[in-house]
């Protein structure tokens, strides 16, 4: 089920008590952060920058990615940036002394032993998960309309996980710097960056934050079924991000496969890949049912100027999108690709519109229409009426040359990272 | 009206909530985790396992801070106290020589604001046989001293630190404890 999209939530965006709350939170979190990074930049102040930058950038194709898995009905920029200010201030905030915390009550109740081998394990998750999760439930408070979708929940928790991710690795980055005794050095920043930037980077904390996120955006979509099952959806989505996150962090496998590099490869891949591949699974679906909530609206239009059949079924599925940005560069180049892309967001924020003002019982703008019609045009200059992939496979070796190009690039990195880190 | 202002109620009452919860994390495990005594007695006649297959003699009367102590496979920690004096044992996986984990180590002692190594290091060995290098060191109303062993590819290292009368009444204890450590029978 996708709710129509509800307006006007920037109006009353500050009259929700939970606005100022989660600001207050978010100061809060600032401050704390801001003293953690002060007695870093004092101590190793170009160790402190490099790391911040080079995360910083890390953050920038990760958010461009998690922003645009939602095409057809994108998030407003300023709730995204409050997801990952969450994640990034008030969440690892939080997590630092609750994490020791809790670590050291594992200790006392159980045994040193158990804590060594498994309080990373438990202690983590548990309490980084909750915190991670009331993210994404502020968001909700805040802005509830903007929730329209599972998908919607996705991205959010996504963004969430994304912001604990950076703020975490540039202070694992700082705590391998002190822990080398080497000064104010670089090296072990560019070491971390490639261990938790690129092996781990796909699969944790965005991860884990994006299935927490598929729950909540289910509890508060999912108006057809029972309070029961959506509760008990969101707390199985929370659990299932919950156990992901241990088993990440769970000292199996630790020996069992050598010390290679490709043995590194392998325990990553395993830990990772069921999360990966759940969550990819949840994305698809929740993808599918948004897109034909949204096509259907403009295939009810039945006006080729606006979409044409071959359009709807391209505007429907993300890899056809692309395949259609793709097709354009080839005939057209960069700026005929640019135009195809901007067609589709056109589309896009027509269906919006179209459901927007079905749920004020009023006539859509004539405005989003025109601007479809616009850009169609302007793709026209380049000899495409419609922006579609061919039915004959035009292209279709380049496409192929470019994923397996891509793939390379990505084992090329992975074994640099391995290399760096001692694996044979 | 009315449903608005119960609508910012309840949102209020959800925000709250959220507060509550995030207090619970940041500050109620650290509470409940204060509140759990963190040292436990331990016997000065029975090898203590440290981490990473190695093992030492505990200092009569002291205790265990269950804090500090993590002792695991491949690596590990423990962390004794006695009265106010601080003795940590430190396994980690190491591939360099004994001088470079020495001056790592200084590197990280001096580090902290304040603390300063003071005089020259000498050589240490274990009735095991394992050979180090000591040093001492100054903070302000605390002396301490550190030493550093580097065998089958793992650095050990020592600190202990405390107020100068203390450390000197338990300096003995505390050597006699170091002189212990060794690796577990097996252990490659």
């Amino acid at each position: 089920m996708i709710a129509p999209v509800q307006p006007g939530w920037h109006g009353a965006l500050t009259r929700t008590p939970a606005f100022w709350v989660v600001s207050g939170l978010l100061v809060a979190g600032a401050i704390r952060i801001a003293v953690l990074g002060g007695q870093f930049v004092a101590a190793y102040p170009k160790a402190t920058l490099t790391a911040t930058a080079l995360f910083a950038l890390l953050a920038v194709p990760f958010w461009l990615f998690i922003a645009d898995l939602d095409f057809l009905e994108p998030e407003p920029l300023a709730m995204q940036a409050l997801a990952f200010a969450w994640g990034a201030l008030v969440a690892t905030s939080a997590s630092i002394p609750a994490s020791v915390a809790l670590d050291d009550l594992i200790a006392k109740l159980g045994s040193p032993g158990l804590a060594a081998d498994w309080g990373a394990a438990l202690a983590g998750p548990t309490v980084e998960e909750i915190a991670k999760t009331l993210g994404i439930l502020a968001i909700v408070l805040i802005a509830r309309p903007q929730i329209n979708s599972v998908l919607d929940g996705v991205v959010y928790g996504a963004m969430v996980g994304l912001g604990f991710q950076i703020t975490e690795d540039i202070v694992y980055a700082l705590g391998a710097v002190a822990l080398a005794g080497r000064g104010d050095s670089v090296q072990p920043v560019i070491a971390t960056f490639l261990l938790r930037g690129f092996l781990s980077g796909v699969w944790s904390h965005t991860l884990f934050g994006a299935l927490a996120g598929a729950g909540i955006g289910y509890l508060v979509v999912r108006r057809d079924k029972t309070t029961l099952v959506r509760v008990g959806v969101a707390l199985l989505a929370a659990l299932g991000a919950w156990c992901s996150h241990v088993l990440w962090n769970a000292p199996i496998f630790g020996d069992g496969l050598g010390n290679g590099g490709l043995a590194l490869l392998a325990v990553l891949v395993f830990k990772a890949l069921p999360p990966l591949l759940l969550i990819l699974l949840l994305v698809r679906a929740a993808h599918d049912r948004e897109a034909d909530y949204y096509t259907g609206k403009l295939s009810a239009l039945r006006d080729p100027s606006l979409i044409t059949e071959g359009e709807l079924a391209v505007l429907r599925s993300g890899p056809r999108r692309a395949q259609a940005r793709r097709h354009a560069r080839l005939r057209g180049g960069l700026k005929a690709q640019a135009a195809v892309r901007r067609l589709q967001r056109a589309q896009a924020r027509l269906a919006v519109e179209l459901s927007r003002a079905q749920q004020e019982g009023i006539r859509p703008s004539e405005r989003w229409c025109e601007d479809v019609r616009e850009q169609r045009a302007i793709l026209a200059t380049f000899g495409l009426p419609e922006a579609t992939v061919p039915a004959d496979g035009t292209g279709a070796w380049r496409r192929r040359a470019e994923t397996v190009l891509a793939i390379a690039v990505a084992i090329a990195v992975l074994w640099v990272a391995l290399t760096a880190l001692g694996g044979s | 009206m009315g449903a608005g202002t119960r609508r910012q109620r309840i949102d209020l009452l959800g925000a709250l909530l959220l507060v509550l919860v995030l207090a619970g994390l940041a500050f109620g495990l650290p509470a409940i985790d204060r509140a759990l005594p963190s040292q436990r007695p331990v016997s000065s006649e029975v090898p203590y396992p440290v981490g990473g297959g190695v093992t030492v003699l505990p200092p009569a009367g002291a205790t265990i801070d269950l804090t500090g102590t993590r002792p695991a496979e491949a690596q590990g920690m423990v962390l004794f106290r006695l009265g106010t004096v601080r003795y940590s044992i430190i396994v980690q996986p190491y591939a360099g020589t004994l001088a470079a984990a020495a001056d790592r180590l200084r590197r990280r002692i001096t580090g902290t604001p304040g603390y300063q190594v003071t005089g020259t290091q000498r050589t240490v060995a274990t009735t095991a046989g394992l050979q180090g290098v000591q040093g001492g060191y100054t903070a302000p109303g605390r002396g301490g001293r550190y030493t550093v062993f580097v065998d089958r590819g793992r650095s050990i290292e020592v600190t202990v630190s405390g107020g100068e009368l203390d450390l000197g009444r338990s300096l003995p204890e505390i050597d006699a404890s170091t002189r212990t450590l060794s690796y577990a029978a097996g252990e490659k």
